[in-house]
């Protein structure tokens, strides 16, 4: 097993009006996933399937994220989807006669991509990159 | 050269119609939704990597490709402006607000014979 992580998605999303962390946690997602296109797959010549996916959504109530529906975004590859806390909830102004305030709600989503991956036994030395550290 | 990511974001500018710090925001927006991680995981030289941005906005001559080039923190980057992106303009009070949108294209030379799946 060699799990590589290649690249990090990020985004927000947010629920005004109807307080559903879900929905929140969704939005996030797809802002994460659909400012980029990855085409690493096919970079290194493997099926995009073979993605794995792992997924933390930060809200400020992770019990209330239905973390199948969040993983049911993902078109393809493994999708694990984590909810923890974070995020933020703000109160709106109160109305009048309104004794507790409703919230908007921000998520957070990380989308981290991997591939079990390692160098091909037959790669030239002087072509294969170097496992683990190199230049960043 | 194989592309590994196309990162995409939009900016603006809402009072001054400045087109270049609208396509400079754009660019920060379409970089900072993704990191490449692989350069650190795989060895891979990040000065290595060839960086095609393409920036659309109403009035491409005028923006300083330049300067938008050198808010590319890695790699060999190259800047295309083309007419997109969208002008707003308020009528009733005399505003234009500048819309533009940026695509970055990250390239790598992967050879996939030196990877296999585990």
């Amino acid at each position: 097993m060699a799990k590589k992580r290649v690249a990090l998605e990020l985004g927000m999303g947010t629920a005004l009006q109807s307080q559903d962390y879900t929905k929140a946690a969704i939005r996030a997602v797809e802002d994460a996933l659909w400012h980029n296109s990855l085409t690493m797959a096919d970079a290194f010549g493997f099926p995009k399937e073979a993605m794995l996916i792992d997924v933390d959504v930060a809200v400020q109530r992770p019990d209330q994220v239905d973390v199948a529906k969040v993983a049911a975004v993902f078109p393809y590859g493994q999708a694990t989807v984590r909810a923890v806390h974070g995020g933020l909830d703000i109160p709106k102004p109160l109305k009048d006669g309104q004794s507790a305030p409703t919230q908007t709600i921000v998520a957070n989503a990380a989308v981290a991509v991997s591939f079990d991956m390692e160098p091909a036994n037959g790669a030239p030395a002087d072509k294969k990159p170097a496992p683990e550290g190199g230049a960043s | 050269m194989s592309r590994i990511i196309l990162e995409m974001g939009t900016g603006n500018d809402l009072y001054g119609q400045d087109y270049t710090k609208a396509a400079r925001r754009a660019v920060q927006d379409a970089l900072h939704h993704s990191s490449l991680i692989l350069f650190r995981s795989l060895g891979y030289d990040h000065a290595e990597m060839e960086v095609n941005v393409t920036i659309a906005v109403q009035q491409p001559d005028q923006v300083d490709a330049g300067l938008v080039a050198a808010d590319l923190p890695r790699g060999k980057a190259k800047v295309t402006v083309v007419k997109g992106g969208l002008d707003v303009h308020d009528e009733d009070n005399g505003t234009v607000s500048v819309i533009a949108t940026a695509a970055v294209e990250a390239c790598l030379d992967i050879d996939p014979n030196d990877w296999v799946l585990s």
